[in-house]
């Protein structure tokens, strides 16, 4: 493993019983990045991410988290901060008791005043957990996540559950993080925000990472579409085509150059495409392709 | 560990119920006991008292609150977050299970000095410490192994009704009718050979040895439970 590799996955397998969830997954982490891990339900996200976390066993692979075995706690978690998918917390304890408990365990000092700040908590600190709400627990998670601005953060579905103002407020945390240098590991069911804010993703499918790049690598597989509506009497096109009810769909991989030439062939013939729409292929629409795979 | 040792301290004051339960109502059986200490002295003797408080407290202090703690640990994803630190496996348990271990501890130790000042001192002090060490051990122990086995914090109700009734039955069995006979039984089952080490150490006659004797089955229901326990533990609900 590189240095420049936070997280190293070699060939990985998680069974249970005979149920495969993992097969033969590798990956790496860069230092620095942001890398989303998406996939479908039951694709083996959160056996992946329990394996990296080390609070599961690989049944086969090997994994190492910077440098280390994810499950050599004392070497690794001091560096790491943790996510979880639901709030763990004691609920008589408050939230500034919480976050202190954690901290302290943690191995990493930092303000608990100020992690509490940070997530929009902190006149809620001494509130007990019993008393928060769903959204006001998960930002307790992630202030624990985030305490001592460890060098490897995961987030596991981290904006579930948060208003918009929140999930900004989130967000601009993880920016901050990220400018300190952090490498942070995402799952999220938002596929904009690992549109927005991964540099790389990898999706996952039936328990194996199917592809794996930036945002852009992982759209140029799929042609981005072209669909309009056009009178019956009109001529041939100029571009391969097909129709689906009512519109024409085009599929193209060099949307400008098709548009242009569509709409200069609708003007010349005087023609109007109805209810025209096109754009660049989505993350959605990757996903769907995954899926329908 | 102490960190989470003080933030469980922390939950046991705040939680009325558990603070009731647990501790206040042992200590009221107990002082009870040692109220009627005449009538109790004259079916069993002052030992059989020192050795069915020290269970009672043990018995609903200790384990039942190891036994609900540990399991709603579990089901509120509390161990698991533990886990997500650097805090290892023993110290996250030692952790969970100091308070209660400390406030029985300091429980019997207060309820047998004033059994002591009411009906007059144990025989052999140093024994009987090693006995109600012991004693804690193994139901810190089986505490453990009934964890392993709960579901939910309501199903502890359920899983720890055998031992918390069975021990306090063998405690009173034995420090009621001796262990002339059926010897081997008696000292064989859970709390037995601890009931009659209370007994010897509080009224006297037990040889060197014999106190040793008294310790092996305890040392082996411990050894047992804890065998148990790290078989069947789990730190997260099971999905």
């Amino acid at each position: 493993m590189t240095s420049t590799h936070v997280i190293d996955v070699e060939r990985l397998h998680v069974s249970y019983g005979t149920f495969e969830a993992v097969s033969d997954l590798s990956l790496q982490v860069r230092r620095g990045e942001l890398y989303a891990l998406l996939g479908t339900n039951g694709a083996g996200k959160t056996s992946t991410l329990e394996v990296v976390e080390g609070h599961r066993p690989a049944t086969s692979g090997t994994v190492r988290v910077l440098g280390e075995r994810p499950d050599d706690r004392r070497a690794v978690r001091p560096r790491t901060g943790i996510m979880l998918q639901e709030s763990g917390f004691a609920n008589d304890l408050t939230a500034r008791e919480s976050v202190r408990l954690v901290g302290r365990l943690s191995g990493r000092t930092d303000s608990v005043d100020r992690v509490l700040d940070v997530v929009g908590l902190g006149r809620k600190a001494d509130v007990t957990v019993s008393q928060l709400s769903g959204g006001e627990k998960r930002r307790l998670d992630f202030a624990t996540a985030v305490f001592g601005s460890p060098e490897l953060v995961f987030l596991d579905e981290p904006t579930t559950g948060l208003d918009i103002q929140s999930r900004d407020a989130l967000w601009d945390a993880v920016d901050r993080l990220r400018e300190d240098g952090s490498t942070v590991v995402l799952t999220t069911h938002y596929l904009e925000e690992a549109q927005q804010h991964a540099d790389r993703i990898g999706l996952m499918h039936r328990g194996t990472l199917r592809q794996e790049g930036t945002v852009a690598e992982l759209t140029r597989t799929l042609p981005a579409v072209i669909t309009f509506g056009l009178p019956a009497s009109a001529p041939p096109l100029p571009l391969e085509a097909s129709s689906t009810g009512e519109r024409t769909v085009v599929e193209t991989f060099a949307l400008q150059q098709d548009l242009h030439t569509l709409l200069a062939w609708a003007h010349d013939h005087r023609l109007e495409l109805a209810d025209l729409d096109a754009g660049p292929t989505r993350l959605d629409d990757v996903f769907r392709a995954l899926d329908a795979d | 560990m102490l960190p989470i040792a003080q933030s469980e301290l922390t939950q046991i004051f705040r939680n009325r119920t558990v603070l009731i339960t647990s501790f206040l109502v042992p200590v009221a059986v107990s002082a009870f006991f040692i109220y009627q200490h005449e009538l109790f002295a004259s079916i069993g003797s002052l030992g059989y008292i020192a050795a069915i408080v020290m269970f009672t407290v043990t018995v609903f202090g200790l384990y039942s609150t190891t036994v609900t703690t540990l399991v709603d640990r579990r089901q509120t994803l509390f161990l698991k977050r533990l886990r997500s630190t650097a805090a290892s496996d023993p110290g996250i348990l030692s952790g969970l299970v100091l308070p209660a271990t400390v406030i029985a501890l300091v429980q019997v130790t207060l309820i047998l000095v004033v059994l002591g000042v009411v009906t007059g001192g144990p025989e052999n002090v140093a024994l009987l410490a090693v006995a109600v060490a012991s004693t804690i051990a193994l139901m810190i122990g089986l505490g453990l192994a009934t964890a392993g086995l709960t579901r939910t914090p309501d199903h502890a109700q359920v899983t720890a009704l055998p031992v918390s009734l069975g021990v306090i039955a063998v405690a009173s069995w034995v420090g009621i009718t001796g262990t002339e006979s059926l010897t081997l039984l008696k000292r064989l089952l859970p709390g037995g050979a601890a009931t009659e080490l209370v007994v010897g150490a509080w009224d006297g006659g037990l040889s060197l040895g014999g106190s040793l004797a008294l310790l092996a089955p305890t040392a082996a229901w411990l050894v047992v439970a804890v065998a148990l326990a790290a078989r069947l533990f789990r730190w997260e609900p099971r999905s």
